[in-house]
C-alpha cells in the first residue's frame, strides 16, 4: 500500500499545479498557431513544445540537471544562440537592393522609431499599478518594434532575462502578424496616387561593392558602436562569406544546416522561460500590448518618412517602402508588394522594398547597441 | 511620482539620443556607399570582361575568319587552275 502512494506521488497528476496547466495550454497554443495558421512554424513549434516539457511538473527540465536548463545557460544566456541565427541571416541576405539605393537607409532609420517610442510606452506603464518596469525591462521590451527575432532575443537575455520567454513569443507572434498588422497603417497613411507611385529600376551593384559592403559596415561599428559589434560582426561574417563566393560550402552551412540547428535549440530555450511563475503576470499583457504598438509605429514612422523623402527626392519614392523599414525579413518587403500591386497591378516593388528591409535589420542592430551601450 | 518624472526624462532622453544614432551612424553609412559605388566605377565586374571576349570569339566564327578565307580562294584558285589545264 506504501509503495503506491510512493508511485502516486511521482505521478504528473499528482504533482500538476494550476499555473504549470495554464503554461502547457499557452504551449498547445502556440503549437496550434504553428501547425494550423504558419505562425512563424520553424520557431513557434519549438517554443511552444519546450513551454510544455519546461512544465512537466517532476521532470525538472529548466532545474540545475535538466535539458532546457542546459540549453538556455549554454545558448541564449550566453547570447550564442541569437547571434549564429544573426550570421545565418547575413549569409542570407542580398545588400543589392541597398547600395544601388542607399537612401533606403533613412527608412530603415525612421522606422527604428518604433523602438524608442515604445520604451517611453514601456516606462508610461509603470503609471499603472501592477507593472513594474525598468529601464533595462523596458529596453527590452522595446526592441519588439524592430521586428527582428534574433535581435529582441539577443538583447532581452542580456538586459532582461526574466521577461525573455514575453518578448520572444510576442516578436516572433507579431513577425507572424505583419501581413496583418501593417496594411491598414500603410493605406491609413498614404493615398490611392501614392501608392501608385512606380519606381526607377535599380542600376546594377558590382561584385566589389557587394564584397567590400560588409567589410564597411564592420568597421563603422567598429568605429562608432562597439556595444552593437556581436550582432553586427556575426551578421557581416555571413554577408562576406556569402558575396565573396570562395566559402560557398561555409555560407551554405550558416545559411540552413546551422541556422536550422540552431533555431531548433533556440526554440527550447525560449520555450524553457515559460513557466508559470515568469509568464503568467500583468506585465506579459503589457509586453504584448505594448509590442503591438511598437510594430505599428515603426511602419507608421517608415511611411511618413518615405513621403518626406519622395518630397526631396529626383526619383519617384513609392511610399509604401517605408513600411518594409521594420525588418522582418522578407515579410514586410512582400506585404508592400502586395499592398502596391492592388493600386497599380504593373507595379512590382518588391526589389525597392528590399533595400530598407535589410536596412531595418541594420538599423535595429544599431538601435540595439545604443540600448546596451546605454542602458547595460 | 518624482521618481516617475526622472525615469520620463531618462526615457526621453534615450529616445532623442537613440533616434539621433541610429540615423547618424546609417547617414554616414549612406556616404560610405556614394564613395564604394564611385570607387567601384574603377573597379568593374570581371565576368563580363571575361564575357566579352568570349562573344567576340562566337561573332567571328559566325562570320568567316581571314585565315578560312585564304584557304578557300587558294583552294578555288588551285580548282581553276587544274580544270584550265584540263
Amino acid at each position: 500500500m506504501e509503495s503506491l502512494e510512493i508511485l502516486w506521488a511521482s505521478t504528473g497528476l499528482a504533482n500538476f499545479e494550476v499555473g504549470q496547466i495554464v503554461m502547457m495550454l499557452v504551449g498547445l497554443g502556440l503549437l496550434y498557431l504553428a501547425i494550423a495558421r504558419g505562425f512563424e512554424p520553424l520557431l513557434l513549434l519549438p517554443i511552444g513544445f519546450g513551454a510544455i516539457l519546461t512544465n512537466i511538473p517532476v521532470a525538472g527540465f529548466s532545474e540545475v540537471g535538466g535539458l532546457l536548463h542546459y540549453i538556455y545557460y549554454a545558448g541564449i544566456d550566453t547570447g550564442i544562440f541569437p547571434l549564429l541565427i544573426f550570421m545565418g541571416v547575413g549569409a542570407m541576405t542580398d545588400f543589392g537592393a541597398l547600395i544601388a539605393n542607399p537612401r533606403m537607409l533613412l527608412l530603415g532609420a525612421a522606422a527604428q522609431f518604433g523602438i524608442f517610442a515604445t520604451l517611453f510606452g514601456a516606462i508610461a506603464l509603470n503609471a499603472i499599478p501592477g507593472f513594474d518596469f525598468s529601464l533595462q525591462d523596458a529596453s527590452a521590451i522595446a526592441i519588439i518594434g524592430g521586428a527582428d527575432g534574433p535581435t529582441a532575443i539577443f538583447l532581452a537575455s542580456k538586459l532582461a532575462p526574466d521577461l525573455l520567454g514575453a518578448i520572444a513569443v510576442a516578436a516572433y507572434s507579431y513577425m507572424a502578424l505583419v501581413p496583418i498588422i501593417q496594411p491598414p497603417i500603410m493605406k491609413a497613411l498614404t493615398n490611392e496616387a501614392e501608392r501608385k507611385i512606380e519606381m526607377k529600376q535599380l542600376r546594377h551593384v558590382t561584385k566589389i561593392e557587394k564584397m567590400v559592403f560588409p567589410l564597411a559596415v564592420l568597421l563603422m561599428a567598429i568605429f562608432f558602436l562597439p556595444a552593437a559589434s556581436p550582432l553586427v560582426g556575426m551578421f557581416c561574417l555571413g554577408n562576406l562569406m556569402r558575396e565573396c563566393g570562395v566559402v560557398d560550402r561555409l555560407s551554405n552551412t550558416a545559411q540552413n544546416e546551422l541556422i536550422n540547428i540552431v533555431t531548433i535549440f533556440l526554440g527550447l530555450g525560449v520555450g524553457s522561460k515559460l513557466s508559470s511563475e515568469a509568464f503568467l503576470n500583468v506585465e506579459t499583457l503589457g509586453i504584448l500590448g505594448l509590442g503591438a504598438v511598437a510594430f505599428s509605429i515603426g511602419t507608421g514612422a517608415g511611411v511618413l518618412m518615405a513621403k518626406l523623402l519622395g518630397k526631396f527626392s529626383k526619383d519617384p519614392i513609392n511610399p509604401l517602402v517605408g513600411a518594409a523599414g521594420v525588418s522582418a525579413v522578407p515579410m514586410a518587403a512582400r506585404v508592400v508588394n502586395k499592398v502596391g500591386l492592388e493600386s497599380n497591378p504593373h507595379n512590382f516593388l518588391l526589389m525597392h522594398a528590399m533595400g530598407p528591409n535589410v536596412a531595418g535589420v541594420l538599423g535595429s542592430a544599431v538601435a540595439a547597441g545604443v540600448l546596451l551601450a546605454l542602458v547595460g | 511620482m518624482e521618481n516617475l518624472s526622472s525615469v520620463f526624462a531618462e526615457a526621453g532622453i534615450l529616445m532623442i539620443v537613440g533616434m539621433g544614432f541610429v540615423f547618424a551612424f546609417l547617414s554616414i553609412l549612406i556616404v560610405a556607399i556614394n564613395i564604394l559605388a564611385k570607387l567601384s566605377i574603377k573597379f568593374p565586374d570581371p565576368v563580363p570582361q571575361v564575357r566579352r571576349p568570349k562573344t567576340v570569339a562566337n561573332v567571328d566564327s559566325g562570320a568567316v575568319s581571314p585565315s578560312v578565307v585564304a584557304a578557300i580562294s587558294t583552294a578555288v584558285a588551285q580548282y581553276r587552275k587544274n580544270k584550265i589545264k584540263n
